[in-house]
């Protein structure tokens, strides 16, 4: 239990920062943190190879693409603008208070379902499994073998696209 | 690991909702877009907290939440990389990534 309070406060501690932040570079830095809190989380729920590859590929390959991106558009010190007056550092620049209503509300609605609910759902875990990859492997690769492979496709596409976006038009030699 | 034995599974989606709303703030507070994409990335990992959590907890989702927890960070990592191509190209033309300057297209 301990364990989880910890994760979990760090987690939406960072999560909250990634919100509130007014620098940049500062919000990607706590969205690292948001990432390897939850891939603690995921330990906890010993779903060990999710929270290796949350490590790789948040931690590690999404947050140096955010990085990179934050350098390319040379947008380091930009800050947002701070709104004054009560709730200051609440206020959208754009909408007012309007996000914070709408996440609170939604927060609202799913604690009183969540909590309403709570005497039917299971209170123990069920017993782990022995190895959560090959438990993963047999879903990925048998139950699950088409949207697999259109899940490659589409990562595939993906990197081509970002290449083909970002190429600079008529600078470079061909 | 026997911390986690005595959490109930509703400790786990409060977690997860909770997280998923301090996502959805982040991504509509901001005027920059990278930090849009960044409260975007929050709320995928408060699903993927949950889809987890029922592969651990519920009998009949057993090894499925893991395997959609995995093509939803397949998903993301596509989305992260198209975004964030789109913010440079967008910058590199404008100048600037506010939001509310790129509405070329509002009607």
């Amino acid at each position: 239990m301990a364990a989880f309070v910890f994760l979990g406060a760090v987690t939406l501690y960072s999560a909250w920062r990634v919100a509130t932040a007014p620098l940049v570079t500062h919000a990607a830095l706590f969205l690292a943190t948001t990432f390897a809190g939850v891939a603690g989380l995921f330990f906890l729920l010993q779903a060990d190879f999710l929270a290796a590859v949350q490590l790789l590929l948040y931690a590690g390959a999404v947050m140096t693409v955010v990085i990179f991106a934050i350098m390319l558009s040379e947008m380091r010190d930009i800050q947002e603008p701070v709104v004054p007056g009560w709730l200051g550092t609440l206020r959208s620049p754009a909408l007012g208070l309007l996000p914070l209503a709408g996440a609170v509300l939604l927060c609202v609605v799913l604690l009183v379902v969540y909590l309403h609910g709570a005497q039917g759902l299971p209170g123990t875990p069920l017993p782990a499994p022995q190895n959560s990859t090959a438990f993963i492997a047999d879903v990925l690769f048998n139950t699950y073998a088409f949207p697999f492979e259109v899940a490659s496709v589409l990562l595939t596409a993906a990197m081509i696209g970002a290449i083909v976006l970002t190429r600079v038009e008529g600078g470079g030699r061909r | 690991m026997s911390a986690g034995h005595s959490i109930p599974l509703v400790d786990f989606l409060i977690l997860g909702a909770l997280l998923f709303c301090l996502g959805l703030f982040a991504a509509l507070r901001r005027s920059n877009a990278i930090m849009i994409l960044m409260g975007i990335e929050v709320m995928l990992n408060a699903v993927n907290i949950n889809l987890v959590a029922f592969s651990r907890y519920l009998p009949r989702g057993a090894a499925r939440g893991q395997g959609f927890a995995v093509f939803v960070l397949a998903v993301a990592a596509a989305e992260a990389a198209v975004g964030l191509a789109l913010v440079i190209i967008v910058s590199r033309r404008r100048g600037a990534i506010a939001i509310e300057a790129i509405n070329d297209m509002r009607g």
